[in-house]
């Protein structure tokens, strides 16, 4: 026994002795008498180190320091804004006369040396990042098992992850970080700096998943820990746990009771491990009975809980930094929020039935611009300490409003370093993150007035419209202005349902064991964030089904079977990730064109050599819009103590056409050899 | 004196002439089954056949330990596995007093129910096994002198444990090429009958069962949770349906039910179609034959360690002393030897399973398979005993001691690994052993779609 095997049992039985003073320490089980005689303390672990090797010269595009315009300088040209009327301009001393109508392409503002800047070019103040690793973790877990009686036992599971690498990591904007103050909206524990890689904080809380306790660099917490009862056919499990519904793997049609937590390596870990790990616990009553032989029913009530998506400027990061979001969970009451499904599953034989009826909040959530709340007026020079005479205008223009700051916290801006500089970068973003970029501006407009009137915002036409208004506002807010969303959350019903039937063929044949299933669920009325990030969200039935064909096969006396799954998913109003394909197929200069549906293609195999010491992997999925993920991998169990895993995952966004017309356009970056090295004890 | 008519030759050429009449009769000096009725087996046999001193003739005597450098005596009383193991990996096996109790190598139960039964046992027309109403079997060893190989792994199909209700903790280890103990696994295997019960009855009426049967790991963590459950239907045309819950995927998913030449975990050497030497449903293997009958020296009493911690048993022999579990091998005077062709599997990797059947409990003492080139691939041993270790013993619920396996030998050959298992008092998680369900609804407890997905845990 080693030296940590036998503290941690000493720390285990202890505990066991403070529960109930009855227990004692026998091999790896123990035994008492009297109430407890059936008593038992079981442990177990691991830690694991884990490295993601970068292999391409990119870099998330959704955080600062992957920003392509950090190394491309954008033209900008500022316009008159057409509702600034003649009367100011005259104020000003200009002689010029407005034509009528005007619009944010009419009159070009010209550069007037150390007085205005009409028209220049920007490059963003961050160096490009340069990573040789994308990740770098120390997990450990425990689990523990408590057998109070023959029907009561006490599961729990200890998980600690640590980041403790060193990236090219985003550490604030040098010397432009001062710029109007810096960054003055949202937590600063997430945009204050260097990236928070664990924290999970929502507007109100800072600490709103339960059983988690995190720091920038580190996160302990109970996946699950949770009281098991059964008697007979009755099983009840109550405290922390995460609960997974569906045959269909990594695609997820009936497993629908949890989000998943993106942290840590997002949805880029060994694909065939399925959300292993991911699944968000939630403090739940969970009620399973078997009926008969072949029918179960499995139904829960839970506490909502949110998918986690990774922070700012962390390697898989899935919201732009421009961004800055405030997560309404805790202000929106939803904290306090319960879903609850019913699941019936039935076996007959070669077929398999099930059905679910799921009452939930959809822990994706979804997402539109919000009054930024910043108080602070435009500054009065450029990050190049040129006179910002533009911003300067619109200052004074609003102190008899109650100034600027005041109005442009009624917006869904804020002018702060860090945000989009160019109507280039608006648009190549808009267009990566399945957005509207012109629709999207008219939102931010018309959904926050007076206050955008008051600072000179209005709706345009077109998307040249759009560019001159946002250059203008770029040049006017110092340089940049930063973006700020809320996330909201819905409530929806989801049915489903699926069928299961494994076929009999001649032995041996193709067709023999064929596990055929088809799985799909209908949402009506489900909540989609507007790809214009509108206040109204869309609003649509929702179909979401799959067909997966798994098979065993042998092709060699020598080696075991190879495991072979075939999986299509077809999806009717979002992607895989959950935007909706209204957002899909935007260019650079053109708003998206949308897409009627989504189909994805999965296919993968394992082939274990003898004795499953070495075992190959081999997971694809293919976008037929032109993205396919490759995922090849070795795992390596040398012994019962240690195991090797390693994999290759590689992304192409661009097989054909436009990348912003499939799944895994903008997520190239994320091309990586990863290495883990377990030690389980 | 006795005559030397029945020396070994002559039991030789009486095995020989059996096995090639077809003849089923078991005994040689008088009818096997009336003398187990009658508690004393000694008559059935010459000492030649229950005396390793007579047969090796003052070679090997009882309480001698099997060594290299006296196994070529008994050469023919063992499997060719186990002869390699003693000739060449440092194994050693004492031999022990040959049983001739035939309570010794039962369950009371079972005997008793066997012995109630006997005689009522038929093969139907689609090669089930039926009484002689043509329902299903009534319970017990329904051939008890098994006239063909059918009928000889019938008795070994119908109840794998002998017990309506049996509950293994289980510890494993798998011994590398080099020696080392590779991995340790801990898990539990549960069977319930359906039917051909000591009981007498259907359980929940399931006639179209045989049996419910479910494994779980415990240990390691990385395992822990892993769990399978099998039902076979009583038609032993029909694969079990198999389902599965993997931690990973946190849900009971169904699996292929053919898929039983697998390895199930890193460094495990057995199949799921080597458990009990009838892994798989009987009528999905075929052309079977007796081949043979001769003496063999077989674990089959005096083999449970239960005043050891945990009923664990000592080690020995291979690179690093780790590779075989202690034993204790008598004569078995007469067994079957019994072939068959995983004909339902045309891709199985196994070509052919031969397995030594010993006639007094019509349980196998010997199990080796072959590749598909006819190579020797692996060995299956497995130690019997009565439960009573000195004046520790399990009980049975008439207060008699139990019976059951108490260890497995699983041994590749030809990667040289092996998995050695032991039936122990009770494994990680809090699993403890037992050969009845004990008051408990085992059933809804270990045997259910919802069972594996509790037992599944975290």
């Amino acid at each position: 026994m080693g030296k940590g095997q036998m503290c941690a049992r000493i720390v285990v039985l202890s505990l066991s002795f403070a529960c109930c003073g009855m227990a004692r320490a026998d091999g790896d089980s123990g035994g008492g008498s009297g109430w407890f005689s059936d008593m038992d303390v079981s442990f177990g672990g691991f830690i694991r180190p884990e490295v993601a090797l970068h292999t391409t010269d990119k870099e998330n595009p959704l955080n600062e320091r992957g920003n392509p315009y950090n190394s491309i300088a954008a033209p900008r040209q500022a316009y008159l804004p057409p509702n600034s009327g003649t009367a100011l301009l005259s104020a000003l001393g200009s002689p010029i006369k407005l034509p009528l109508p005007l619009n944010w392409n009419s009159i070009p503002l010209p550069n007037v040396p150390l007085l205005l800047t009409g028209r220049d070019t920007v490059q963003r103040p961050v160096p490009p990042a340069n990573n040789a690793f994308n990740l770098h973790l120390l997990r450990a877990e425990v689990e523990i098992g408590v057998k109070f009686t023959n029907d009561l036992k006490l599961v729990g599971r200890l998980r600690a992850v640590g980041d403790f690498g060193h990236y090219s990591d985003f550490e604030g904007y040098g010397p432009d970080s001062r710029i109007n103050g810096g960054i003055s909206g949202g937590d600063p524990a997430l945009y204050g700096g260097a990236p928070n890689y664990f924290q999970y904080r929502v507007e109100g809380d800072k600490h709103p998943n339960p059983l988690e306790w995190a720091g920038p660099n580190y996160m302990v917490y109970f996946p699950s820990l949770f009281l098991d009862y059964n008697h007979g056919p009755l099983n009840v499990r109550l405290g922390n746990q995460a609960i997974a519904w569906g045959q269909a793997i990594f695609f997820r049609v009936l497993d629908v009771p949890d989000g998943l937590d993106l942290r840590r390596h997002s949805v880029l870990d060994y694909a065939q491990e399925e959300y292993s790990d991911k699944r968000v616990p939630a403090p739940a009553l969970r009620l399973g009975y078997q009926i008969t032989d072949g029918i179960l029913a499995d139904g829960y009530v839970q506490k909502f809980q949110p998918t986690v998506y990774g922070n700012p400027n962390t390697q898989y990061n899935v919201v732009p930094v421009q961004f800055t979001v405030h997560d309404r969970y805790s202000e929106g009451g939803y904290e306090d929020k319960l879903g609850y499904g019913l699941r019936m599953k039935a076996n007959f034989g070669q077929w398999g039935f099930q059905a679910i009826a799921v009452r939930r909040y959809n822990p994706d959530g979804v997402f539109r611009w919000t009054a930024s709340g910043v108080d602070k007026n435009l500054p009065a020079t450029t990050s190049g300490s040129t006179p910002n005479l533009l911003g300067t205008f619109v200052n004074l223009a609003n102190v008899l409003s109650g100034g600027a700051g005041k109005n442009l916290a009624g917006t869904p801006f804020e002018a702060s370093p860090g945000g989009v500089y160019s109507a280039d970068e608006w648009f190549h973003y808009a267009a990566m993150v399945r957005l509207d970029g012109t629709n999207g501006l008219n939102a931010a407009v018309n959904d926050f007035m007076p206050y955008t009137t008051k600072v000179f915002a209005s709706p345009v036409a077109n998307y040249q419209q759009a560019v001159g208004e946002l250059n203008t506002f770029f040049i006017a807010g110092g340089g940049d202005l930063r973006g700020h969303i809320e996330r909201e959350y819905f409530q929806e019903t989801n049915l489903g349902s699926g069928v299961s039937y494994v076929t009999d063929g001649e032995p041996g044949s193709i067709l023999d064991q064929l596990i055929i299933n088809v799985e799909a669920t209908y949402t009506p009325a489900r909540v989609f964030t507007a790809p214009t990030l509108g206040k109204n969200f869309l609003h649509q039935n929702d179909w979401v089904s799959a067909l997966v064909l798994e098979k065993y096969q042998r092709f060699s006396q020598d080696f075991p079977a190879t495991y072979f799954v075939l999986q299509y998913m077809h999806r009717t109003r979002d992607d895989l990730f959950g935007r909706s394909l209204r957002g899909y197929s935007g260019t650079d200069t053109a708003i998206p064109t949308g897409e009627t549906n989504a189909n994805y293609v999965v296919f993968a195999f394992q082939q274990p050599f003898p004795q499953d010491i070495y075992r190959i992997g081999f997971s694809t999925l293919y976008d037929p819009h032109g993205g396919i993920l490759v995922q090849p991998g070795l795992q390596f169990k040398p012994t019962g103590h240690w195991s090797i895993d390693g994999f290759y995952t590689y992304i192409n966004d661009h097989l054909s056409g436009n990348p912003n017309s499939n799944l895994l356009g903008g997520l190239g970056f994320a091309n990586e050899f990863t290495l883990r090295v377990g030690y389980q004890f | 004196m006795r005559i030397r008519k029945y020396d070994v030759d002559y039991s030789r050429r009486l095995f020989l002439e059996r096995t090639a009449q077809g003849a089923f009769a078991t005994g040689v000096l008088a009818p096997l089954w009336p003398l187990i009725a009658s508690g004393d087996m000694s008559k059935a046999y010459p000492d030649e056949l229950t005396s390793v001193e007579m047969y090796t003739k003052g070679k090997v005597k009882t309480g001698d330990v099997l060594t290299a450098s006296n196994v070529d005596a008994v050469k023919d009383l063992l499997d060719p596995i186990t002869f390699q193991q003693i000739k060449t990996m440092g194994r050693r096996i004492t031999v022990v007093e040959t049983v001739k109790d035939p309570t010794l190598l039962y369950p009371m139960a079972f005997l008793e129910t066997s012995l109630k039964n006997k005689g009522k046992a038929k093969l139907g027309a689609d090669g089930n096994i039926v009484d002689q109403a043509g329902d299903s079997w009534l319970g017990g060893i329904p051939f008890a002198e098994p006239k063909t190989g059918e009928e000889a792994i019938a008795n070994l199909t119908l109840s794998w444990g002998r017990h309506d209700y049996c509950q293994y903790a289980i510890r494993q280890w798998d011994i590398s090429p080099g020696g080392d103990p590779a991995y340790q696994y801990d898990f539990v295997w549960a069977e319930l009958q359906a039917n051909a019960r000591l009981d007498g009855t259907s359980f929940q009426n399931k006639k179209d069962l045989l049996r419910i049967q479910s494994v779980w790991f415990t240990s390691p963590q990385d395992v822990a949770g892993s769990s399978f459950l099998s039902t076979w239907y009583y038609d032993q045309h029909k694969y079990p349906d198999l389902y599965g819950y993997l931690p990973a995927f946190k849900r009971v998913r169904q699996f292929p039910t053919n898929q039983r030449f697998e390895p199930l975990l890193p460094g495990i050497t057995w199949f799921l179609s080597d458990a009990w030497a009838a892994g798989d449903p009987m009528l999905t293997w075929g052309n079977y034959k007796i081949v043979g009958r001769q003496p063999m020296l077989g674990a089959v009493s005096q083999n449970w360690h239960g005043s050891r911690k945990n009923w664990e048993i000592g080690v020995h022999g291979g690179p690093k002393g780790q590779t075989f579990l202690d034993a204790n091998f008598s004569m078995c005077p007469e067994c079957i030897v019994l072939e068959a062709e995983p004909v339902g599997y045309p891709r199985a990797p196994v070509g052919k399973k031969r397995v030594w059947i010993d006639v007094r409990n019509q349980q196998f003492v010997a199990y080796i398979t072959y590749d598909r080139r006819g190579e020797i691939w692996k060995s299956f041993e497995v130690g019997w005993s009565r439960y009573q270790d000195g004046s520790t013993l399990v009980k049975d619920p008439k207060g008699n001691s139990e019976w059951s396996w108490t260890y497995v030998l699983s041994h590749d050959i030809q990667a040289n690994r092996m998995s050695r298992a032991a039936h122990t008092e009770s494994c990680a998680g809090g699993y403890k052993s037992q050969l009845a369900d004990n008051g408990v609804d085992v059933y809804n407890k270990y045997l259910t779609n919802q069972a594996i997905t509790r037992l599944g845990q975290a």
